[in-house]
């Protein structure tokens, strides 16, 4: 509850409201005939078109050394750049928590769905750890032990709650203390599990690196295993997330927070929280995770009630169809946080000029006025109906696509009834939380 | 391998209307001229014992209006209004008053920082 998020709304819909969700459902329904008619074999997948190379001179540039250095400084200064103002005053004024809310974690939404896992480049953290290991003279990816592979994506889904809680339920979130509190304990964390378990723990265990990667997959660019940058589909390149432990989790968490960050900007529910009878953080947390839960028993039912007919075990099904969860994750997000990072964005950079509260102008973005550079009402809330519409779409395609790899046609398009249902339940809630609350 | 790649043409008519609409869906509507200007919409709000009163709803108000905001709490803190950017620091007791012209579109979350309440939403439209 410390910014506003959405400024567009149900009553500055350029349609009325039943029409826009009419129009969402029927492009569900759509695309469920259609892909069951006509998209009869697996298409998607990185073994069913060859990669298409970038052109050398820029395969030269992105495989130097040079290169890779370059965005680990970069990193490196924008994060002692943080600290500054850390240590700035804890005012209204202190750019802080706008760069970690705003910046850094929304950002990364455009940057990684454009260039792939960026986290991975720009890491402080995966940074320090590489240069001790060198200073060492130690391999970064031995660790004390080996990294246990039941562990999967659980840490990473663990952190990543453990954000979503700081941003939307902690009590003086946007307060100093806070932040820097609980930024020295997930650094801590990390780089703790860097020592014991290696570099490859951020691959799995840093909740903002699994975020840009797992968005990341969606990006039209790409890297091989042997480095070559190369252009692909990209849903392609999601539909190379292959099952873990946790991935579930991870992407579970991801929907139903932004769900519930809707929830919370609701009038109704800040009354509840406001109430005084139970401290509002417990009750902010108890429904964080309800809403997480609702979203996860819906997913688990959903998946369940598909692989049935076929047999199947529903666990393996969950498994297999998370990545179709993302790019619905995907679309809440953008429509969720479109307004707060063009306008707060603009704010925070204006900020970021005078860290210290000092009358500072270093960045000559000081004077910045923050425009509303196309957010009117009408054209957010069109754009957020269509993102959602777009993210569920996209779901469809992939589950159905996942679905005609595990069983023969008919199985898969009678097991894709129970996730339209999913789809049509996502998309209705989702679009009722944006515009009716 | 393939035959072809029907999905690639529907998937390229998809970007090309999300483009689309990214491009013109903003500027259909964009920030006019004030539409209303000279009226005043005055909205007081107590806090007592970390209650706030009247409890926390949504207030409409035209664009050009003006908000004026009269807070009384019972413990010092500041009021803060987002998005505009205004505040006014609070005294116990006293009450404290933040004036603007609402001159853009949206919701805006109107809180105090030291007590962690919001006050209410103020929708410009």
């Amino acid at each position: 509850m410390w910014l506003a998020h959405g400024v567009g709304g149900r009553q500055d819909l350029p349609i009325p409201f039943g029409l826009a969700l009419a129009g969402a459902l029927v492009a569900l329904v759509v695309s469920f005939v259609a892909l069951g008619a006509l998209w009869r074999e697996p298409r998607l997948g990185a073994d069913t078109s060859p990669p298409r190379p970038l052109p050398e001179p820029v395969q030269r540039v992105v495989t130097a050394r040079a290169w890779s250095w370059l965005w680990r400084l970069v990193g490196l200064v924008v994060a002692a750049y943080l600290g500054l103002a850390l240590a700035g005053p804890d005012t209204v004024d202190n750019p802080t928590a706008g760069v970690l809310y705003v910046l850094f974690w929304v950002g990364l939404l455009p940057l990684s769905l454009l260039f792939g896992p960026v986290w991975r480049a720009l890491n402080p953290l995966r940074t320090l750890h590489l240069l001790a290991c060198l200073a060492l003279r130690r391999d970064p990816t031995r660790g004390l032990r080996d990294l246990p592979s039941g562990l999967g994506y659980w840490p990473a889904a663990a952190g990543l709650f453990a954000f979503v809680w700081l941003e939307l339920v902690a009590p003086h979130r946007v307060s100093l203390p806070v932040i820097g509190g609980w930024l020295a304990g997930y650094a801590v964390a990390t780089l703790a599990g860097a020592v014991v378990y290696g570099s490859r723990w951020f691959d799995r265990g840093d909740a903002f690196e699994v975020y840009s990667d797992v968005v990341g997959r969606l990006a039209p660019l790409a890297r091989q295993p042997d480095g070559t940058l190369v252009r692909r589909h990209p849903l392609d390149g999601i539909a190379g997330l292959r099952p873990a432990p946790g991935l579930v989790a991870f992407v579970v968490v991801l929907l139903g927070s932004t769900m519930y960050d809707s929830v919370s900007n609701a009038p109704f529910w800040v009354r509840v929280l406001q109430s005084g009878a139970v401290p509002a953080p417990l009750v902010g947390t108890v429904g964080l995770a309800l809403v997480i839960g609702l979203v996860l028993a819906a997913y688990l039912v959903a998946t369940a009630l598909a692989a049935r007919p076929a047999g199947r075990s529903g666990r393996e099904f969950a498994g297999e169809l998370a990545h179709s969860v993302v790019p619905i994750a995907v679309g809440y997000l953008v429509a969720h946080y479109f307004t707060l990072f063009v306008l707060e964005g603009q704010r925070t950079l204006a900020l970021l000029s005078d860290p210290l509260g000092t009358g500072a102008d270093w960045l000559g973005t000081g004077s910045w006025q923050v425009r509303a550079l196309g957010t009117s009402p009408a054209g957010t809330a069109m754009l957020q109906v269509t993102v959602i519409v777009i993210g569920h779409v996209f779901g469809t395609v992939l589950a159905h696509d996942r679905a005609l790899r595990l069983l023969d046609r008919r199985s898969a398009v009678v097991g894709q009834l129970p996730l339209l249902v999913l789809m049509v339940l996502y998309t209705t809630v989702g679009l009722l939380l944006l515009f009716a609350a | 391998m393939m035959p072809s790649h029907p999905r690639r043409h529907r998937s390229r008519y998809r970007a090309a209307a999300l483009l689309a609409l990214l491009l013109i869906g903003p500027t259909a509507c964009g920030d006019g001229e004030p539409a209303v200007t000279g009226t005043v919409e005055s909205v007081t709000v107590s806090i007592t014992g970390g209650t706030v009163s009247p409890a926390p709803g949504r207030i409409e108000v035209s664009r050009g209006q003006t908000v004026r905001i009269t807070t009384t709490s019972d413990v010092a803190d500041m009021v803060h209004v987002h998005g505009y950017d205004k505040s006014v620091t609070l005294q116990a007791g006293v009450a404290g008053t933040v004036e603007f012209v609402a001159d853009r579109d949206g919701l805006y979350e109107v809180e105090t920082h030291g007590q962690d309440l919001q006050l209410f939403q103020l929708v410009v439209r």
